[in-house]
């Protein structure tokens, strides 16, 4: 599986990719981008199988970049992980048609569970 | 590092977060961060002295929307570059660039303020974070609502949230 970790924190997108590996998820191919836009365009250049998006990013944020996603006819599978987890803000991205949202603090476990979600 | 605000305060509701479940939140990212071992400890400090870590780092994300207020954190230099080598997996803290430093120190301010926001009313819009090397300054327009003097491995480490007046 190829994943996308949209992330404008450097260090989220590494401790992502260590936390994916100590989930048992090391063996993926993994793409990264530095905000929502960067990630738009890299669905269609790349053709991730699963986008791992924060939510609150410069350029674009990852909701907006989920609904762009959909409205241009992807249906790739995102989800995300973000200091934000809400009920409000789980509502909003469901609605949006993210498949799972991991907050911040996470656990590999968590990571475990949402990939074998889509699975 | 001056904070800025742009609070509507007639908009808002001006409820306070309860300081025990801000402690308890940031004691589960700091854990979540640097491993369960590393252990925040309260730390006695009067009330209305700034913080006295020689060297500082600080960072802070505003809510605005139902509930306003502004998060900061801020660090004692070694506990940051600490922070951020066991964030990125670098041993030792010489190769920790600054960009690394604030990246990390923002990350940690964005997981915190996160989970204050959503403890409190909304719906409300987290701000990406401010990161500076020095310690924050608040302006007249807010009041401390919550404040947490904390130590690591004997260094200071201070989280507060301000609300308008």
């Amino acid at each position: 599986m190829k994943i996308l970790i949209a992330d404008d924190s450097r260090v989220m997108r590494q401790i992502v990719i260590r936390t994916l590996r100590q989930a048992g998820h090391g063996g993926h191919d993994i793409v990264e981008a530095e905000n929502g836009r960067q990630a738009l365009e890299m669905v269609t250049s790349e053709a991730p199988d699963l986008v791992l998006s924060d939510w609150n990013m410069p350029e674009m944020n990852g909701i907006d970049c989920l609904q762009a996603l959909r409205a241009a006819g992807s249906d790739v599978a995102f989800g995300f992980v973000t200091s934000e987890g809400s009920e409000e803000m789980r509502q909003r991205a469901s609605s949006a048609g993210a498949a799972f949202l991991i907050a911040k603090p996470f656990t590999p476990e968590a990571f475990d569970d949402a990939l074998r979600s889509i699975a | 590092m001056n904070v800025l605000t742009f609070f509507d305060p007639s908009s808002a509701d001006l409820e306070t977060p309860d300081p025990e479940d801000v402690r308890m939140l940031t004691e589960d990212v700091w854990l979540a961060l640097l491993g369960e071992d590393e252990v925040l400890l309260p730390r006695l400090v009067p009330p209305g002295s700034p913080f006295d870590a020689a060297g500082v780092w600080s960072a802070t994300v505003t809510v605005t929307g139902g509930w306003q207020g502004v998060v900061t954190v801020e660090l004692d230099e070694d506990v940051a570059r600490q922070l951020t080598g066991t964030m990125l997996d670098i041993p030792g803290t010489e190769t920790v660039a600054d960009g690394d430093v604030a990246d990390a120190v923002g990350e940690l301010v964005n997981m915190v303020g996160g989970n204050v926001k959503s403890l409190m009313p909304g719906p409300s819009t987290l701000s990406l974070p401010a990161v500076a090397a020095g310690r924050a300054a608040f302006p007249s327009d807010v009041t401390e609502a919550c404040r947490l003097d904390l130590a690591w491995r004997g260094a200071p480490v201070r989280v507060s949230v301000h609300i308008p007046q």
